[in-house]
């Protein structure tokens, strides 16, 4: 809601002039958010002047005829201001514009965890903020960069419409934290993206006697990136005999999934990983 | 004193009670000691007896522990609150309190106003005693002597079954309509007998009291309390003032029909309840149903603890009971109450009540036995007093109070709930975070679902009041609370694995573990632990993407005139009973009553003089 | 009639009442006296096994103990492992709920019978079938119990080096931008109805294709030719909630009273979050058996091949037809503790009229440990 009176109030204040005289009261049309300034009233007795906006109202007694002084800070909140005195019904009406620095990025970086080389899997957008919390509407530069380490980073530069930013990149082929950071000038903001391995890819496995049964063993099992493919995945190892079958859950313990089944001269052994198939032996007679 | 009877000292001549004079041999003693020894026991001694005896103990909460006393006060809590709204969500995922007689418990809201619910609960139980021992005398008076009688009253106070009832059974419908049922007896029997239109009036609001707090304990009592008594007045109506048969008839039809015309206003929403949603539950095993020989420890139970040393006087019940015309009806009525009380040892309780066999619980036809035995107990003593004297006195005593001792301390020995803990840390966690959004089920509470209830905002779709439940869920199976589903093997569990089936539809997210035995299912079937209360005791398990909790069972909500009737008129009929029994009885010629009431028939001379 | 008649009439009849009651006692006292009579009938085999069974039901360990004729076999403490377990188990804490007795074959000395023993458990009927020997000593017949030692783990050390995940959330000191951990993905990569004389059938197969493991279910909602719902439910415990990175789990959700005639359409409603979990135990299964022959069923093992023991296993099979298409799910729950390396027998009832298409399977092990969680 605030964002949309910020944005409202910074259309309308667009071509707003410096300062405007309205009926008894003399105040400017447009100030920077938190910056001081001054109100002027006209006539003689005493009264009491209101400013009135969005989230904010500011009281003062004043003597009619006298200018009121509101220090730094006093008005901080953008948007559109009623000023009036009571007793004379003097009206007037005042714009804050947020301030033109950047003081604050937010950055709203989905999704934290995402598979290697997924293309525009990981968005990002950026909001500016002034030191009052006010949308920094102005159009403003935002660069974007993603790093993972061990590959190289990708960076873009955006431009900021009504204040706000976004960005869709790939991941890299790379697993591992990639770090997405959001800067605006010296301001940056980082979020940690977990890139992780894909689906197994050429799953492997190996067989060799072990006693009255045999050893499984797969290959270092890795997705099509060449990333190691994550302790605790379940590689399933299924051995068919002679309309009998055996079947095991087995999740992967450094890089690779071993497991003893029973040795039946002429099964058949597959492996699996999820929906990916890997090789088939045939345990020899 | 709304008993005007029970100030023996002042009491009318009744002629039934007058017997062949040359009957009885009365001892020969002093005329004072003779008329002090058939003096009967004043009744201020008799209530202060009850007060001694039973204050003590519910100042102590003792009822807590039992079976049902929290069940009630969450019924009263609820009618403090919403007085006119008998739709109460916090069980069941909704359901009607219509479908119990609200009497006692709508005391007890009224009554905490001032004393809050627990102390509510035992000042309204502490009535209930009270009016038995009054209930009682009176009705014991129409079968024997006043003195007789007001021993039948002093044994009510120590009676095993009563105790059993409040402080083991917790049974605060059937202990507060009883002594309304047995004081409206009298005033059936005026009526019929003599035709005395204010006993008419008085025994008509009685009835319709008693009615208000326990529907059970009228449709039954009527054939085994009414029909004795109507029994004794045909039998009775050559006898002093006649009454011929049409006119006996015209009483009893005249009586029947406006009581049941005003029972039939008073609780018509819980009629119209009973006849939309009849109770087509399939049955809970209860162990008042077991073999009471094949099931020793439920024959303890629900026979020993009851009965006490009653046991010891079954001779004498049924030797004098048949052996006097006029104690004949009491005895037939005893007699059946008390089979039907022996639950599975015969098969008469399944013969007469057919289904309701299955459905109402047995330890109820023990306790009215017992109250039809006491006439018989109040003469057995008169006799061995008058007999024995001071030796009498000690082992009645001894027997009264052992019996009472048993049955009071059995809540400890044989608890409801073996584990006394606190629900207090649970309701908090249920009432905070917006949890109580969601619907909750306990496993190993047992009945401190009640309390928990009261104090938590959260709805449960578990309750101890079965009757009132209209989940399909519950009614399919033969289990009563699943908060114990354990208990009732595979009904139980299985009922509890359909609930957890429909978690979704009911918002039930949240499930409050005190026994790990349920931990399995719970694992399989989708919850997981999230949270952990008083030293790990109870585990809160949470089922994720549950919805939240939206009111169900929304056609069977009653419309806002019944709430207002089930507000006004049940415990109207209370405060109508109170002011007609105001109205003063007729006045009648005064006279003693000593001689007219002697002692038994077979006493011997030449033992008294020992 | 006189008074003493009355009272005797009165009691003889209760006398006799109790008696009846007694000898003939109603079902409902049954279900408290464990189904039995004051004294234990040997009168015949059936009546002697009626007798044992009736004792176990009112878990009378120790008078099913001692009508035995072989207890001097075994110890009362033996008995009793062998009908719960000497590790928890589903059947330490359940009852017995009823037995069946199939006979044999019988003689003048001895008989021989099936013994069908459903135990209510906590996740359902649990049903120990036992071929029992009844023998005749003097004039009373005795139970030749088929005594089964439970195995029992030697004191060893195994060392565990299983993984383990467990969860950080985002908490309330954080940026607000900053994302809290993604829940896991998962897919119905699967899904069929299936119209049985029960109702509907929505069975399926869920892949958890993330890298973390995920607590899963499934809810589906029938929807009518109109596209209006007719009926929601859950997969309940026909899944397995707990899915490590890369696993399958079948799903089997159950609407009674809707016909799939009815059906123009169902919304799959997968549900994953992301939970602390281990990756032990590992459960292998042994020698698994397509019986398809005129009681169908799909047998085998059940290894545990981690140091931990597992005290309750949730074994579901999913079947497929000669195109690999679902067919069918069902399962089993073990009731016995999976010792390490101890093989523990299942066997899977499957409907007859389906057995004919199934030409494969593929099992699935849940696991839960009294303590832990699944």
């Amino acid at each position: 809601m605030r964002l949309v009176r910020t944005l409202a109030a910074g259309i309308v204040l667009a071509a707003a002039l410096p300062l405007l005289a309205q009926g008894g009261l003399t105040v400017p049309r447009t100030i920077e958010a938190g910056s001081a300034f001054s109100v002027q009233s006209s006539g003689s007795g005493q009264g009491t002047l209101y400013i009135v906006g969005p989230g904010q109202v500011l009281k003062r007694d004043v003597q009619l005829g006298s200018s009121v002084n509101f220090e730094a800070g006093a008005l901080y909140n953008a948007g559109h201001y009623l000023v009036f005195l009571s007793g004379s019904g003097d009206t007037a009406s005042l714009d804050v514009l947020p301030s033109s620095k950047v003081a604050d990025v937010s950055f709203l970086a989905r999704p934290s965890r995402l598979p290697v080389g997924l293309r525009d899997g990981i968005t990002g957008a950026v909001y500016l903020f002034d030191s009052y919390q006010n949308l920094v509407t102005k159009p403003t530069t935002v660069d974007f960069q993603l790093s993972t380490p061990g590959s190289a980073a990708q960076n873009r530069n955006i431009t900021t419409r009504d204040g706000a930013a976004w960005i869709a990149v790939d991941s890299s082929p790379k697993e591992g934290a990639a770090q997405f950071i959001a800067r605006v000038g010296d301001i940056a903001t980082k979020r940690i993206i977990g890139q992780v391995p894909g689906d197994p890819c050429g799953l492997q496995m190996t067989a060799r006697p072990a006693g009255p049964k045999v050893a499984l063993e797969t290959a270092p099992v890795r997705d099509c990136s060449g990333n190691a493919v994550p302790d605790g995945t379940i590689i399933t190892f299924t051995e068919s005999f002679n309309g009998g079958q055996t079947t095991v859950d087995v999740p992967l313990k450094r890089g690779i999934a071993k497991v003893e089944m029973p040795a039946y001269p002429g099964a058949t052994i597959t492996v699996a990983s999820g929906v990916v198939l890997g090789n088939q032996i045939r345990w020899g007679r | 004193m709304l008993f005007p009877e029970a100030n023996v000292q002042k009491s009318e001549s009744v002629v039934p009670h007058a017997r062949e004079p040359q009957e009885h041999v009365l001892p020969q003693r002093a005329p004072v000691d003779r008329v002090t020894a058939q003096r009967p026991l004043p009744m201020s001694l008799l209530l202060l007896a009850a007060v001694a005896v039973h204050l003590p103990l519910l100042l102590m909460k003792l009822p807590l522990k039992s079976y049902d006393t929290n069940q009630h006060i969450f019924f009263a809590s609820h009618y403090l609150h919403h007085w006119f709204d008998p739709w109460n969500p916090k069980w069941y995922a909704g359901f009607s309190q219509m479908t119990y007689p609200p009497l006692p418990q709508q005391w007890i809201a009224v009554v905490s106003h001032i004393t809050g619910l627990d102390l509510a609960y035992m000042f309204v139980q502490l009535v209930a005693i009270m009016l038995l021992v009054v209930g009682v005398y009176r009705f014991a008076k129409i079968w024997v002597s006043p003195r007789a009688a007001s021993f039948a009253a002093l044994g009510a106070v120590f009676l095993g079954s009563e105790s059993f009832l409040v402080y083991s059974a917790g049974q605060l419908g059937t202990t507060s309509a009883a002594p309304l049922y047995l004081n409206a007896l009298p005033f059936l029997y005026d009526w019929v007998r003599y035709g005395r239109w204010r006993a008419f009036l008085k025994g008509a609001a009685l009835f319709t009291a008693a009615a208000a707090a326990h529907h059970a304990t009228l449709l039954f009592g009527s054939f085994f309390f009414a029909l004795p008594v109507l029994a004794l007045a045909l039998v009775e109506r050559n006898e002093g003032e006649e009454m011929s048969i049409a006119a006996f008839l015209a009483r009893t039809i005249s009586i029947m029909v406006v009581v049941g015309a005003a029972i039939a206003v008073v609780l018509l929403p819980f009629w119209i309840a009973l006849i939309k949603y009849p109770v087509t539950q399939t049955p809970i095993p209860h162990a008042s149903r077991a073999n009471y020989l094949l099931s020793p420890e439920w024959g303890l139970n629900y026979f020993v603890v009851p009965y006490g040393a009653l046991i010891l006087a079954l001779p004498f019940i049924f030797w004098r009971g048949a052996g006097d015309r006029r104690l004949r009806p009491l005895l037939l009525g005893f007699w059946v109450a008390f089979l039907v009380g022996l639950g599975g040892t015969t098969p008469i309780g399944h013969l007469l009540l057919g289904r309701a066999f299955d459905v109402i619980t047995m330890e109820r036809f023990s306790y009215w036995a017992t109250l039809l035995a006491l006439p018989f107990v109040g003469l057995f003593a008169q006799e061995i007093i008058a007999s024995f004297r001071t030796r009498a006195m000690v082992a009645l005593a001894a027997l009264a109070m052992c019996s009472c001792a048993l049955a009071v301390s059995w809540s400890t020995y044989h608890p409801a709930d073996a584990a006394d803990f606190k629900v207090d840390s649970s309701a908090a966690w249920l009432n905070r975070d917006g949890h109580d959004r969601y619907s909750y089920i306990t496993l190993g509470f047992g009945n401190k679902i009640s309390r928990l209830a009261m104090e938590t905002n959260a709805p449960s779709e578990d309750g101890e009041w079965n009757s009132g439940r209209l989940l399909p869920e519950l009614t399919k199976y033969g289990g009563a609370q699943l908060t114990s589903s354990k208990y009732f093997g595979k009904a139980g569990l299985n009922a509890l694995r359909a609930i957890l089936d429909h978690a979704d539809h009911y918002g039930l997210k949240w499930i409050l573990v005190r026994d790990r035995y349920y931990d399995p299912l719970l694992a399989f079937a989708g919850w997981r632990p999230v949270d952990s209360l008083d030293d790990k005791t109870i585990i809160i398990w949470a089922k994720d993407g549950v919805p939240p909790f939206t009111p169900v069972n929304a056609p069977q909500m009653p419309p806002h005139w019944q709430g207002m009737m089930w507000g006004i008129l049940p415990f109207g009929s209370s405060i109508v009973a109170l002011l007609v029994l105001l109205i003063p009885e007729r006045r009648r010629r005064e006279e003693e009553v000593i001689d007219t009431y002697p002692s038994g028939e077979s006493l011997v001379p030449g033992r008294l003089a020992s | 009639m006189s008074g003493r008649l009355l009272a005797l009439i009165l009691f003889a009849a209760t006398i006799v009442f109790v008696v009846i009651g007694t000898v003939w006692p109603l079902p409902e006292a049954v279900v408290f006296a464990g189904g039995g009579a004051l004294a234990n009938d040997t009168s015949s085999p059936q009546a002697a096994l009626r007798s044992f069974g009736d004792d176990i039901h009112a878990q009378a360990w120790g008078k099913a103990y001692f009508s035995l004729a072989n207890r001097a076999q075994f110890t009362l403490p033996q008995f009793m492992a062998d009908m719960m377990g000497y590790y928890p188990n589903l059947r330490t804490y359940s009852g017995l709920d009823t037995f069946e007795i199939a006979p044999v074959h019988a003689t003048d000395t001895d008989a021989e019978f099936h013994v069908k023993l459903h135990w209510a458990t906590v996740v359902g009927d649990a049903v120990d079938n036992r071929d029992v020997h009844v023998v005749k000593n003097g004039d009373r017949w005795q139970v030749d119990w088929p005594f089964t030692k439970q195995p029992v783990l030697p004191p060893q050390v195994i060392p565990v080096n299983y993984l383990r995940w467990d969860v950080i959330y985002r908490g309330a000191g954080d940026d607000w931008g900053a994302a809290d951990v993604e829940q896991p993905h998962v897919k119905i990569i699967d899904m069929h109805p299936v119209q049985r004389a029960e109702g509907t059938f929505i069975m399926g197969e869920l892949l958890n294709e993330d890298v973390v493991p995920a607590y899963v279910s499934v809810t589906a909602t029938l929807l009518n030719k109109s596209q209006q719902p007719i009926a929601t439910e859950g997969s309940f415990d026909k899944i397995s909630h707990l899915l490590l990175p890369k696993q399958v789990t079948p799903f089997f959700i159950k609407f009674a009273d809707v016909n799939l005639s009815q059906v123009g359409g169902v919304r799959m409603t997968p549900f994953s979050t992301l939970i602390p979990a281990s990756a032990d135990p590992v459960i292998e299964v042994q020698d698994e058996k397509l019986d398809t022959s005129a009681v169908p069923s799909l047998s085998g093992q059940l290894v545990n091949q981690s140091g931990q023991i597992a005290n309750v296993a949730h074994v579901l099979g999913t079947f497929y037809d000669q195109n690999g298409n679902l067919v069918w799910v069902a399962d089993q729950y073990v009731d016995h503790a999976l010792l390490p390396q101890t093989p523990v027998a299942f066997n899977i009832h499957i409907p007859e009229d389906l057995a004919h298409k199934i030409a494969s399977q593929r099992t699935v092990i849940s696991t839960f440990n009294m303590g832990g969680t699944a």
